[in-house]
């Protein structure tokens, strides 16, 4: 059996005589009904234990009923409010509506009126309540997933991964060539899911909105810089080069420098993967109005155009892969996700055979390009 | 060289622990294991060691960091160099990866991730027990 619970209702209005009539109407064993007589009286009481429901007259003396229907709507999102108006003018019910009022009942009302819409009012208070616990919910099983996964799966991949290290060491000089390639490829195939673990972990796990929290004026030219640096070995093996075009005085832009890092190592990664040999990639940055735009250029294999649109989704690697291509088509769908936390876009353009650009869209910090002090702006 | 370092790895993964005993062994550490902070921790009393090898992540949580934490209040085993081999790079508390966060529980210590290369392990191992032996030297 379900162990009773008391609905709270709260009656806010400045006559008498309907505080009266809820009260006789609605209180009983499951309904406790609590009144006041003026808005500012009743915030006091939704502040000290916020009921299940709130009726609202909407025309009382000192604080308006949509001014506390506002305030309410501030503190108590969630809280369901009905308004009562006297008048029986729809606009003001319809104004009170559109402020997140949940329902109005126009005076005068009969009991069985009453009764239906504080019915409805509980009901749907209960969904929102169910709603409220099914997110909160939602978000811890998120966030385990997060730590099982880590520990479940990565802890059996690093064991593996360590013994064959070892073993690989301690036969280092009884292993024949071939043998030695055989190890290899074990090793890179475990690194090779270990990082895609990583991945599935940063895609469906991390609340990336927290990012924001870690947000500073970030120089762009610097991420840049950081990037080409990470990926330049790759290059090099390939013969490629990456030439960096920067516009002088670049403004800064709202970001964390790490995860903006992450988004170009992964565009300058894949550029790399898909270039042909000895080949050149273009880094450009420029401001365009109040944007900063970064583009990565290639003149590689370029992408079909049936793929494109959904290269931003996860696992969306086109399918027309070249050769010996590995990559689990995470990258951009976290580039995208960290882009966009950033209030910015990420695009692509792209003529199978000639090559690609992808194009990231920051908003400039607004402040007019503040003096750099001791550091200027430099052309890298 | 003179008397073999004494190493002792503290990790609840015994598989793991296998595959970094066996490199430790080959480059001829003396390696004692325990696989859970209790035993562990009775190990450190009633032995001295050379350098200590942990792992973060054991048990029900963070188990590994209270070990880190208890070492770095008793006056004799705060000398001790920890290296620290755990994969919590990735787990919620470092939201995105990045320069690893160096912990700096006791006076000497690092951390590498697991898996570990067996070269950069033995780089990690010989780095710390020199550091600690040059901070000894100076202290005395």
């Amino acid at each position: 059996m379900r162990v009773p619970h008391r609905d709270n209702i709260l009656v806010i209005d400045d006559e008498e005589v309907v505080l009266d009539s809820c009260t006789q109407v609605l209180a009983g064993p499951e309904c406790r009904v609590l009144t006041a007589n003026n808005g500012a009286e009743g915030l006091r009481m939704i502040e000290q234990s916020p009921p299940d429901l709130v009726f609202l007259d909407l025309k009382m003396p000192g604080l308006s009923g949509l001014e506390v229907l506002a305030r309410i709507r501030a503190r108590h999102p969630l809280l369901v409010v009905i308004v009562i108006t006297g008048y029986a003018t729809v606009s003001s019910a319809v104004e009170a509506m559109k402020q997140g009022a949940f329902d109005f009942l126009p005076k005068p009302f009969t009991p069985e009126e009453l009764r239906l819409i504080t019915q409805r009012g509980l009901a749907h208070h209960r969904l929102q309540q169910q709603a409220a616990a099914l997110r909160r919910e939602k978000e811890m099983l998120r966030e385990n997933f997060a730590a099982i996964v880590s520990h479940e799966l990565k802890a059996p991949l690093g064991a593996i991964q360590q013994n064959l290290y070892a073993l690989t060491a301690d036969l280092e000089d009884k292993l024949s060539d071939s043998q030695k390639e055989i190890c290899q490829r074990l090793k890179t195939r475990l690194d090779d899911l270990l990082q895609l673990v990583h991945s599935w972990l940063r895609v469906f796990a991390v609340d990336i909105n927290k990012l924001k929290d870690s947000f500073q004026p970030v120089r762009l030219p610097d991420l840049i810089g950081k990037a080409v640096e990470s990926v330049q070995p790759h290059a090099t093996r390939k013969a490629i080069t990456i030439q960096t075009v920067l516009a002088d005085n670049l403004p800064r832009v709202q970001g964390e420098p790490g995860s903006l890092t992450e988004v170009l190592v992964n565009l300058l990664n894949n550029a790399v993967k898909y270039s042909f040999p000895d080949s050149k990639i273009t880094v450009r940055a420029e401001a365009q109005g109040t944007d900063v735009v970064v583009a990565v250029a290639d003149t590689g294999v370029g992408i079909a155009k049936e793929d494109l649109p959904y290269l931003f989704q996860d696992f969306g690697r086109g399918r027309s892969q070249p050769a010996g291509v590995a990559g689990c088509g995470l990258g951009l769908a976290i580039s995208r996700r960290i882009v966009e936390v950033h209030g910015g876009s990420i695009a692509v353009e792209s003529e199978p055979g000639k090559g690609s650009t992808f194009t990231v869209r920051l908003p400039a910090v607004s402040a007019p390009a503040a003096n750099p002090g001791p550091n200027p702006e430099r052309k890298v | 060289m003179s008397e073999p370092k004494r190493l002792l790895i503290i990790d609840d993964d015994p598989d793991f622990v296998a595959g970094i005993k066996a490199i430790l062994v080959k480059a001829k550490y003396e390696v004692d294991t325990a696989y859970n902070p209790k035993d562990g921790l009775a190990a450190l009393k009633s032995k001295d060691y050379d350098l200590l090898l942990l792992d973060i992540m054991m048990g029900r949580g963070a188990e590994g960091i209270m070990i880190a934490r208890k070492l770095g209040k008793d006056p004799k085993l705060r000398q001790l160099p920890v290296l620290i081999i755990t994969g919590i790079r990735e787990q919620m508390a470092f939201l995105f990866p990045g320069q690893a966060v160096h912990p700096h529980f006791v006076d000497v210590d690092e951390l590498v991730e697991k898996p570990v290369e067996p070269k950069l392990l033995l780089q990690k191992v010989e780095a710390l027990l020199k550091t600690a032996a040059d901070r000894k030297a100076k202290s005395k």
